[in-house]
């Protein structure tokens, strides 16, 4: 990743950074003064670079506790006249959802962006929700960046266009630019930082009587920047002017893969790139359409473009043949490249590209050599330690197991549900009024249960559920790198007691002997309890010792005392420990720790039936 | 024109890919040329399979290299060479370590690192590609530093013919990457990769 003196340097140069860099780089030119998020992939690294600069240039930054916080905490001063920025994943969006879909009727005053990461192909997520929507649904005027370099221009001009309409602007990025990693040109800013001021008035108190009249007024912002479109540059229309049988509709990364795939196909067609995808430049739209036989529609996940244009050609009495999701020319699901489209326009214009028929042979003929690879739980992570002690005191059939989002959604043996921040405790309650025979787990991560655990904690005290809570509280929101979290200053167990919790237990999930115990008397209690398992995330306190060049006291195993029984690498799983190539003595395989990547967290010393495994030193 | 050099980087999450995949982008655009790379963040680096991408040359567009037009693959685990060598155009170069990192998969099979080593080379062979097997490890160690494999990787691919930099500015590149005090061994790990691709 770039440096943070380059992100802030303020200088005329080009960086080597990530999209996500670029549109931190976007922001602070543009002059930002308040910034709150709440990390998510993959959205995480514009908020890291935000939360680095803030104290060096000036202004303020935070991780907030959720994305609805966030959003609240811009909003408010950006109507105090300052420059605002919030920034989260697609999902993040829906839990500030309550916010903007109100505060969009009574607009802004200092510029106010939105960036919103859009995952498809889901590498971090669990949907592929395409935020575009979000422009039609709620009026929000959304941005569409298609490299690194232009989300950091989108993001600058982002907060002028929102100054001058006094609305907020989305500005969505996806996977593709975000994580894409280029050189991009920075600019020098003046930090020009105003005085918050509230001005008394009525306008952002969204009351019935008021939100009936801002209506109107919302619409018609959006109508003015709808007639501005057209002379705004976010419309831009290349490839050969005359050409009239064929003509090219996009927008985003997916306009890059437009220009990639003509290359392929080495062809000139007239390209309409869509810079804002809400409201629509209708004018330049109708324009560019009107004498084109075929429109094509090349775009990611949703048929976003393809559904409202056609609705938009209708109503014209434009009407070309359309190619797009609707002929099925692209897929609805995951992401684009460069080939997909070459092979969608191919259906549509002719030409050919080079078949990969070899490749797909001797894929056919090795694939049951490649070996999945899931992700999974660290060496030493105190999850697995955390879900073993658990395994072993409630077996999965006999009891029901809500998960929740982060690192511990990789448990390989007890959950059963996983479906948003904060789902698993409001999942547990339901299943606890329903299930009656079988004990009833909630597990959330430190981050998550500040995030929206809370109210669901709350819930289950007051409707007095049966469940049992496990905390897992690692110190830190690690899944999205490593940030840090209230957990910090605010002790989980005593929210949890003042919140009427009569149970409430911490432990270090290293202390089997304890955990065993722990888990068997929460059984016993009627209500909800709260286990909170609390130890520094392993892999990042590991990380940080290697760099400070503190010795880590790793395990290793006698090959001649092991049996070979695989409770460490079949049943514990732990990454650092295999087969090994060679035999002992007996002439049997045995296991072996990697001194690499041991963390020395003693649990498979714990779990050895046979007191192979000991440490290094002993 | 330039024409775009496309490759791609493979290994399990945590081996220093996108180590290397810096290293590259800090030369390239140091010889004034336009670098465009793709890289997977979030669940990726828990000891998942990784890949990234790179294009190097002028006037860049999408970022993500498809099936089939890959000059290059560099893997730093034979069994992810194995699984991304699709990406590689016929005829591409392959660099790849010898390094084999167990996946949860094989945990129950005793003998599947045995059986994947007999077989790697000729299932690699079913692709129409110069090859190149290093010791990563084996050198790695030589250095006194287990984690300088990807470095070894890389001193071999500054020797593969086409490839758009040379040795002398990843090593210029190197000196702005790595931390000062691991310097030195990091020099020594990618000259013992150029050996290795010239012996």
């Amino acid at each position: 990743m770039a440096k943070l003196e380059e992100i802030i340097a303020n200088e005329e140069n080009r960086v080597l950074c990530l999209g996500n860099e670029a549109i931190a780089r976007g922001a602070i030119e543009a002059g930002v003064q308040v910034f709150a998020a709440y990390p998510g992939t993959p959205s995480s690294e514009i908020s890291m670079a935000m939360i680095a600069a803030a104290p060096k240039l000036g202004f303020y930054a935070e991780w907030s506790t959720n994305e609805k916080v966030a959003m609240e905490t811009a909003f408010a001063a950006s109507i105090s006249g300052v420059r605002a920025m919030t920034a989260c994943k697609h999902v993040g969006l829906n839990v500030a959802a309550d916010a903007f879909y109100s505060f969009l009727y009574m607009g802004c005053k200092g510029g106010f962006v939105t960036v919103v990461g859009d995952d498809p192909h889901c590498f971090s997520s669990q949907n592929e929700q395409d935020s575009r929507w979000l422009g039609v649904s709620a009026q929000f005027p959304v941005i569409e960046p298609s490299s690194p370099q232009e989300a950091k221009e989108y993001v600058k001009r982002a907060f002028d266009v929102s100054e001058k309409f006094e609305m907020p602007m989305l500005l969505r990025s996806t996977t593709r630019v975000s994580h894409a990693r280029t050189d991009v040109q920075f600019n020098k800013f003046e930090s020009n930082f105003r005085e918050g001021e509230y001005e008394k008035t009525n306008r952002f108190a969204c009351l019935p009587a008021l939100a009936r009249a801002n209506h109107p007024k919302l619409l018609e912002r959006m109508e003015k920047i709808k007639e501005w479109l057209p002379t705004s540059g976010f419309s831009t229309i290349e490839g050969p002017d005359s050409h009239t049988e064929f003509g090219i509709i996009t927008s985003g990364i997916s306009y890059a893969y437009v220009k990639d795939a003509l290359k392929t196909l080495k062809k000139e067609l007239p390209i309409l790139k869509l810079g804002m995808v809400a409201p629509l430049d209708e004018q330049t739209i109708l324009e560019f359409a009107k004498d084109k036989e075929n429109i094509i529609f090349i775009e990611e996940v949703d048929p976003y473009l393809e559904d409202r244009i056609c609705a938009l050609f209708i109503q014209n009495g434009v009407i070309p043949k359309i190619h797009g999701k609707s002929s099925e020319i692209t897929k609805r699901y995951h992401e684009l490249n460069a080939r997909l489209v070459a092979e969608a326009l191919v259906k549509v214009v002719g030409g050919s590209i080079v078949p990969v028929i070899e490749i797909e042979k001797s894929v056919e003929e090795t694939k049951d050599f490649v070996p999945f690879r899931p992700p999974l739980f660290c060496a030493g992570c105190q999850h697995r330690a955390a879900f073993w002690e658990l395994s072993k005191v409630v077996r999965k059939n006999k009891g029901v197991f809500a998960s929740d989002i982060g690192c511990y959604s990789l448990d390989p043996w007890v959950t059963d549900t996983i479906l948003c921040m904060g789902g698993g405790i409001g999942m547990a309650n339901g299943f606890s009024k329903v299930i009656k025979d079988k004990p009833i787990f909630a597990y959330i991560g430190d981050s998550t249960f500040f995030h929206t655990g809370m109210p669901a904690l709350a819930n289950a005290v007051y409707n007095k559920a049966n469940i049992n809570i496990l905390v897992l509280d690692n110190r830190m929101t690690a899944m999205t790198g490593f940030q840090p979290n209230p957990t910090e200053e605010i002790d989980i167990a005593e929210v949890a007691k003042s919140l009427g919790v009569e149970y409430v237990v911490v432990f270090d999930p290293y202390d089997f002997e304890n955990g065993k115990k722990v888990f068997e008397d929460a059984l016993k209690h009627e209500g909800p309890t709260v286990i909170i398992m609390r130890k520094i995330c392993a892999n990042e306190d590991w990380r940080r010792k290697r760099r400070k060049g503190e010795k880590i006291e790793v395990f290793h195993i006698d090959p001649e005392i092991c049996i070979a029984c695989g409770t460490c690498i079949v049943q514990y799983q732990c990454p650092a420990i295999r087969w090994s190539l060679d035999t002992n003595s007996k002439g049997k395989k045995y296991s072996i720790i990697d001194p690499t990547m041991c963390t020395g967290c003693s649990v498979c010393s714990q779990i050895c039936p046979v007191g192979a495994i000991s440490k290094v030193d002993e | 024109m330039v024409e775009t050099y496309q490759m791609v980087i493979c290994g399990v999450g945590g081996q220093g890919i996108l180590t290397i995949s810096d290293i590259i982008t800090i030369a390239a655009q140091k010889k004034g040329l336009n670098v465009l790379g793709s890289e997977v963040h979030g669940m990726a680096q828990k000891g998942g399979s990784v890949i990234t991408n790179l294009k190097i040359g002028k006037n860049l567009n999408s970022p993500t290299i498809p099936i089939g037009t890959s000059k290059m693959l560099v893997g730093l685990e034979q069994n992810e060479s194995l699984r991304y060598i699709k990406y590689l155009q016929p005829g591409g170069t392959v660099i790849t370590s010898e390094t084999v990192l167990f996946p949860i998969t094989w945990k129950k099979d005793k003998e599947a690192a045995d059986k994947a080593r007999e077989n790697i080379k000729g299932n690699l062979g079913k692709f129409d590609a110069t090859i190149y097997f290093i010791d990563a490890e084996g050198l790695a160690n030589q250095t006194g530093l287990a984690l300088t494999q990807n470095i070894v990787l890389l001193g071999a691919l500054s020797q593969v013919e086409g490839f758009p930099i040379t040795d002398n500015e990843l090593r210029e590149a190197l000196k702005i990457r790595v931390p000062p005090r691991f310097l030195e061994v990091n020099l020594k790990a990618f000259d013992l990769g150029i050996r290795a691709v010239k012996t």
